[in-house]
Formats: structure tokens, C-alpha cells, sequence
């Protein structure tokens, strides 16, 4: 029963963290300079990781389905299984569990460091917000680079595909691509983004909700760390299926 | 003029009651020393007047008026006129001195960054680190570090200045030039509470000493009442009759 309350209230502490968030990002002042830093340490930061990611998914997955398909004469699907494969479900959720141990833990580790050697404190004592100051930028760029991470992560996986088709199944560009294109469509790109944002979202509160309660000195800041990788993945895999039923049932 | 008030302060963590009924008063331009065994909650004391900590009954007044119950949003003004100048320094350890002590500037002021760099510039040669300007924290001794955090306390031209023991851990050289700064502030008119262990810095920068005991004020008075008490308590703390009393 004690487990129970405390995840409760856990939980319930989340809640009012994210409620003080979106009150600030509606709030001003607002760092502009801050979100662009955060945009490029977050999104461009992840640039190289997330299109070998998505590229090496991509050549895999068409190399399986090719020669699994070849026994029942389905190779000529494998353009589209592949594309819609990575776009509504692989990308995003390999993205975001990269991004969640990425940038989560990143994010977790630096704030709970500022935390325990009272580098928040002073934030409040010279009178500004740290949810304003640190807090607001992370997840806003979080939420903003996602989405476009995963889309990247898609298409350098289709190229991937593209690739395997060419030179293990001799199919030709121009047959690859069409079959991509009149396979995916709008709701598979809106339903990934939205993903995305969802689990950025997800992803950026719990670092930092996490990073303002470290505790123990170093100690405490690797427990946060570890802490922000498991649940964040263990929240995106779970919310995944219900975001996939909204989206199927919604707009399909 | 009285500036700051603090009225029957309770504080407790938990079961441990560090506070059971602080009051003190300071005056315009005055910089009281705050003195204590450890663990009596000095700092404690500091973190309550600018709302870092709450307190649990009392009151605190800044100009008569009421600020132990100011929410957070509310405190950022408060914490403009009484700053704090934290016992590690707190520097942020990702920006270097110019931007550390830039930081509240660039946040509540709409100077250019011509006249802020200008401003920087005069608060770094009272605090005799004019080449230290593009400098890591990391890259200071421990005495600069706190000679930093002093400069970012005051450059916003507060009222009053929160030292949480800015001579603890330093050599006497250090130690001395903390104090001259301490002194020039004083100088320029800011009124302070000084947390110290440390006695003769105090006898030099303070108008009045006060001693925590129990969580209360045990001794209200001017230096030359301090030097010339005769309790034993008192004597501990480095009066001029220490060693003639015993504590029981």
C-alpha cells in the first residue's frame, strides 16, 4: 500500500511540475537565445546518431522482408511494409528511446548537478525562475526536435531500404519510390510527430522533474540519471500502444 | 531605520527544531554578525528571509512589510533588494566570471551589453580580479570564487547583503581581502547579516554581534559588549575575557 501512495503522489508531484511548466511557457519572460542553444545541443546534437539509427533500421528490415517475402513471391512489397513500418511505429519509438537516453539522462545529470551545488538556489536568489530559466527551454526544444528527428530517422531508413532493393532484389528506383509513395500517407507522418511530441514531452519533464529533486551529491545525480532513462522508456513504450489505437481509430 | 524585522521564527526539519522564536531587527547601513555553534540554523536564518526556506510561524518584515508569506513569483522582486551571498560561491559553473556576474543584470535590467560589460569592469577591480573577467569557475581558487559571488550579490545595488560565511575555509590573506571588500560594501551603504565562525572578521566588519543558541537569540550587542561580557557563553565565541570562564 505505502508503494502505491508513494507512486501516487509521485506521480501527483509530476502533474503539478508540468502544470508550473506550460504556466511559464505561457508566461513571459521567455529566452529565445536559451531555446535556440537547447534546439541545437537536443536536435542537432542528435543529427549523426539518429540517421545511422535510422538508416541501418532501414537496411535491415528490408533485407529480413525481402528475403522472408521472396518464399511467397511478396518482395515486391517490401517498399511499402518497410516505409510504413518505420514511420508509424520504428522510427519514432527507436528515436525517442535513443533521445530519452541521450538527452534525458544529459539533461537529468546537469540540472541535478546545478541542484546540489546550490546553482538553483542561486537562480531563485537573484531573483529569476529556474523552471523559466532552465526548465521551459528544454522541454519546448524537446518537444520541437523530436517530431523532426524521428521524420529524419524515417526517411534516411527508406532510403536505407531503397538501397537493399537495388542491390539484393534488383528493384529499380523509380518502382521503390513510387511504391513508398502511394503507400504513406498524411496520417502516418501527423501520427508520428505527434508521437514524438508526445514522448518528448514526456521525455523533458521527467529529466527535469527529476534533476530539481537530486539529492546525495554525485551519487544522487547517477541514480537520476538512471532513473530518467528507465521510466522514460517504460512510459513511451506503454503510452505507444494507446497513442497508436487513438491514431489509428482517429484518423485512418 | 529599521529595514528588516524578524519576529518569533519557528523552524523545524521534521522532528528537529532548529528554530523556537528568532527575532532580530536590522538598521539602515548596520551589518550585524550572526554567530553560533554549528547546526544552530544560522544559514537556515539567511534561506528564510529571502523565502529559500519557508518558516513555520513568525513573521519577516522588509519596510514593514510582510515577507515570510510572499509566494515564490512574488519573492523574485524581494531577492532584487536583499541579495545572497552563498558559502560556496554557487557560481554557475557553465558561464565564465563576466557572465556570472552579468547574469542578474542581462536578467532585470535593460542596460546594453556595452554598459553592463562597463559595470562588470568597476565591480571586478573592487574585488581586485580585473583579468579574471573571461575566466572559468573552475578555473578560481576558493577565495576567488567567493570574491565572484560577492561581486554578482551586489551588482543589482541591493539593500541588504545575506553573507553566508564568505571567510570560511580561506587563508588570512584571502580572508583579509574578502573583508576589505565586505568593508567597501558597507562603505557604499549596504546593510548586511554576516554568518561567520570566524571572530576577528567579524569584530572588524560588524556594528553589532548576535549569538544563536537553542534556537534563539542568546546575545544581542554591540562589539564592545561582546568584547566585554563576562557570560561564559559569550566568552566562548572569542570575547576579550575567553579562557576566564568555563562553560558548565
Amino acid at each position: 500500500m505505502s508503494a502505491i501512495k508513494d507512486t501516487l503522489i509521485l506521480i501527483g508531484d509530476i502533474l503539478i511540475f508540468t502544470k508550473d511548466v506550460f504556466a511559464r511557457i505561457l508566461n513571459s519572460p521567455f529566452y529565445p537565445g536559451r531555446l535556440f542553444d537547447q534546439i541545437l545541443q537536443i536536435g542537432y546534437g542528435s543529427l549523426s546518431i539518429t540517421i545511422v539509427i535510422g538508416f541501418v533500421t532501414g537496411l535491415v528490415m528490408t533485407l529480413q522482408f525481402g528475403y522472408g517475402l521472396a518464399k511467397f513471391g511478396g518482395t515486391l512489397y517490401v517498399p511499402a511494409i518497410v516505409s510504413v513500418s518505420l514511420l508509424r511505429e520504428l522510427a519514432p519509438i527507436f528515436t525517442s528511446l535513443l533521445i530519452a537516453g541521450r538527452v534525458g539522462s544529459g539533461i537529468s545529470a546537469e540540472i541535478g548537478a546545478m541542484n546540489v551545488t546550490g546553482q538553483i538556489d542561486a537562480i531563485r536568489a537573484l531573483g529569476t525562475s529556474p523552471i523559466r530559466v532552465l526548465v521551459v527551454p528544454r522541454v519546448l526544444a524537446t518537444i520541437l526536435t523530436l517530431p523532426l528527428l524521428a521524420t529524419l530517422a524515417s526517411f534516411t531508413g527508406i532510403v536505407g531500404g531503397l538501397l537493399i532493393s537495388y542491390l539484393e532484389f534488383g528493384m529499380t528506383a523509380g518502382f521503390y519510390i513510387n511504391k513508398v509513395l502511394s503507400t504513406i500517407v498524411f496520417a502516418d507522418i501527423f501520427g508520428s510527430m505527434f508521437k514524438c511530441a508526445f514522448f518528448g514531452l514526456i521525455i523533458s519533464i521527467l529529466a527535469c522533474y527529476r534533476g530539481f529533486h537530486t539529492k546525495e551529491g554525485t551519487r544522487g545525480v547517477g541514480n537520476a540519471t538512471t532513473w530518467v532513462v528507465v521510466h522514460s522508456s517504460i512510459i513511451i513504450l506503454i503510452s505507444d500502444f494507446f497513442l497508436s489505437k487513438v491514431i489509428l481509430v482517429g484518423f485512418y | 531605520m529599521e529595514i528588516l524585522r524578524i519576529n518569533n521564527v519557528h523552524k523545524a526539519f521534521g522532528e528537529k527544531k532548529v528554530h523556537t522564536g528568532v527575532s532580530l531587527s536590522l538598521n539602515a547601513g548596520e551589518t550585524i554578525g550572526l554567530l553560533g555553534n554549528s547546526g544552530t540554523g544560522k544559514s537556515v536564518l539567511l534561506r528564510s528571509i529571502i523565502g529559500l526556506e519557508q518558516i513555520d510561524e513568525g513573521e519577516i518584515y522588509y519596510h514593514d512589510k510582510r515577507i515570510d508569506n510572499l509566494d515564490e513569483e512574488e519573492f523574485y522582486e524581494i531577492r532584487r533588494k536583499i541579495s545572497y551571498s552563498f558559502q560556496n560561491a554557487a557560481l554557475f559553473d557553465s558561464l565564465n566570471v563576466f557572465e556570472n556576474i552579468a547574469y542578474p543584470l542581462f536578467e532585470h535590467t535593460k542596460l546594453t551589453e556595452e554598459e553592463i560589460h562597463h559595470k562588470v569592469d568597476d565591480i571586478l577591480k573592487v574585488i581586485n580580479m580585473p583579468h579574471a573577467k573571461y575566466l572559468m569557475p573552475s578555473d578560481l581558487s576558493g577565495g576567488m570564487q567567493k570574491r565572484v559571488g560577492l561581486a554578482r550579490a551586489i551588482i543589482l545595488d541591493p539593500e541588504i547583503i545575506l553573507y553566508d560565511e564568505p571567510t570560511a575555509g580561506l587563508d588570512p590573506v584571502n580572508t583579509d581581502i574578502v573583508i576589505k571588500i565586505m568593508n567597501e560594501f558597507k562603505r557604499r551603504g549596504f546593510s548586511g547579516i554576516f554568518v561567520t565562525h570566524d571572530i576577528p572578521s567579524a569584530k572588524r566588519v560588524c556594528d553589532r554581534i548576535l549569538i544563536l543558541r537553542d534556537g534563539k537569540i542568546y546575545f544581542n550587542g554591540s562589539v564592545e559588549e561582546f568584547n566585554h561580557s563576562t557570560d561564559p557563553f559569550v566568552n566562548t565565541f572569542g570575547s576579550d575575557h575567553r579562557g576566564q570562564h568555563a562553560i558548565p
